[in-house]
């Protein structure tokens, strides 16, 4: 047979397409499942691992099954928020975000038209714990990852992933804990007026005067692309949830009942508020005494202890 | 074992190795040797690719037109790569190393061992040895990788396989060691090494 003939030719790379192709497609489909368990876990022990439930070594090596576990026994509830402050639809159980399903969420918050159909995750674990993903862009490829505040709003803890980011350097995001650790005890300015000023990472260092800021943290030295999109992402997403952090719906405050006093909510929303005067995060500049409200404000104000001695 | 075979298994481990004497492969093995364990994925996946593409191109060698001969090789290439990159990505153990080579598994498919091996190799011989010089040519390939990222895990991270052992004696972490140029370096004196061993690679 003449194998160099253009009819032979055609009909033997046609068949070669549709044979790889088949195959191809029988392959992904068969193994879809598997990949998409393997995904799911990972998001899951990123979550885990902001919320200071182990370290991401940790849960890599616990296997799948053993994190949606300690997931399933960790999570309170979970559900989306408008832009708005609204709270919209609680998620079905076990649901997470894969970082394509963020993609296309950051698409929406920032379009202006759109923001507003946005549903925005809220993963609520015990310990008062809320967690909520960010996602931008980094200098080589796509960042994401969870950030969880405790009830005053205060940062506990952080992670971060990447797709492409340059080993050593802007990987660093996610390999080096000291990085995430930074994160841990600040706040985000969610009050802020302009988008650029929630979270700020600064080149540089943060200086001593600008550490008494406490929504500032070092970047990466070497990595100053990838900070500054770490910096965005944050920036974007924690804006869009600006509105629901300011105002914690009153679902939220049931759950945190006594405790929730001078913790930063409000003190509407607490069933007994055990101090006289409710303070908010601005009034917190020293720590309460063992003798005064210490054990229901992680901080408060002079004038909560005062209250509260006078009233004995 | 015949003697010519084993010219094939043995040759593309040092004298003929795809790295340091062909030159062929040389971004990824700046980029996957920041660890052993990329490393060593990244060999174990080369290895598969070359020898199925090499087994299944020497099988349909008589019937390719040879106008289309690349783009043959190059869609029966691509295959087991996106085969070897779903395979990886849908175990438990291989999840976290997949993410972590990222584009560089489907970057094998521009590895020029690959096409190169098919091309002088596989299309003019039987099966069996084209399997086995895809095979011998991945490996050695992966043998390269595998003593550059022992040295760059080793001086850059202070561990092995990500377990502290330079770290253990309060070692700094090296980052000229963790970034790409310092694996030319020592490619470069790999290469040295090899070229003062074996004198008739040395140019006149």
């Amino acid at each position: 047979m003449n194998t160099n003939s253009n009819v032979y030719t055609v009909i033997y790379t046609a068949i070669i397409v549709i044979v790889v192709a088949a195959v191809l497609a029988l392959v992904s489909q068969s193994l879809k499942g598997r990949q998409e368990a393997n995904e799911k876990a990972d998001t899951i022990s990123q979550m885990l691992t902001a919320a200071g439930f182990g370290t991401k070594a940790e849960f890599g090596k616990m296997g799948n099954a053993a994190v949606i576990d300690k997931y399933s026994a960790e999570i309170e509830e979970a559900f989306t928020v408008g832009i708005d402050g609204e709270k919209k639809a609680d998620l079905p159980e076990g649901k997470v975000f894969s970082p394509k399903e963020l993609k296309a969420l950051n698409y929406i918050i920032k379009d202006p038209e759109k923001a507003e159909e946005a549903a925005l995750p809220v993963f609520r674990f015990k310990g008062g714990l809320t967690v909520v993903p960010i996602y931008g862009a980094g200098l080589w490829g796509p960042v994401w990852g969870y950030i969880a505040f405790d009830e005053s709003l205060t940062i506990r803890g952080a992670y971060f992933d990447h797709e492409s980011e340059t080993a050593g350097l802007g990987a660093r995001i996610k390999d080096d804990p000291s990085f995430q650790a930074r994160f841990a005890g600040k706040k985000a300015d969610f009050s802020a007026p302009e988008r650029s000023a929630v979270f700020e990472i600064v080149k540089g260092g943060v200086s001593g005067e600008d550490g008494a800021l406490d929504n500032k943290i070092d970047a990466i030295t070497g990595a100053t692309m990838t900070s500054k999109g770490l910096d965005e992402a944050i920036d974007t997403w924690l804006y869009a949830y600006g509105a629901w952090f300011n105002a914690i719906p009153a679902s939220a405050c049931d759950i945190q009942g006594e405790s929730c006093c001078c913790s930063g909510c409000q003190k509407s929303c607490c069933a007994s508020c055990p101090c006289e005067k409710c303070c908010t995060s601005e009034d917190c500049t020293v720590s309460c005494g063992p003798d005064c409200c210490s054990e229901q404000c992680g901080c408060c104000s002079d004038n909560c202890c005062e209250t509260k001695s006078e009233e004995e | 074992m015949n003697a010519k075979i084993k010219e094939t298994l043995l040759n593309p481990i040092f004298k003929g190795n795809p790295i340091t004497v062909l030159v062929l492969g040389i971004c990824s093995s700046l980029a996957v040797t920041v660890t052993l364990k990329g490393a060593l994925v990244m060999s174990l996946s080369v290895i598969v690719v070359t020898g199925v593409s090499s087994l299944i191109l020497s099988l349909l060698r008589n019937t390719i037109p040879s106008r289309v001969r690349i783009i043959v090789q190059l869609v029966v290439v691509a295959m087991m790569v996106i085969l070897v990159d779903q395979v990886l990505k849908s175990f438990e153990a291989t999840y976290a190393i997949d993410k972590q080579l990222s584009v560089y598994i489907g970057l094998i498919i521009t590895n020029c061992i690959v096409m190169g091996r098919i091309e002088a190799f596989a299309l003019g011989n039987k099966p069996w040895p084209s399997t086995l010089d895809g095979i011998a040519n991945g490996a050695g390939y992966g043998l390269i990788l595998i003593v550059v990222a022992f040295f760059r895990e080793l001086l850059g991270s202070g561990t092995l396989f990500g377990f502290d052992i330079l770290n253990r004696f309060g070692y700094v972490t090296n980052n000229l060691v963790i970034l790409p140029p310092f694996a030319l370096i020592l490619l470069g004196c790999i290469v040295w090494l090899q070229r003062s061993i074996q004198k008739d690679l040395q140019e006149k």
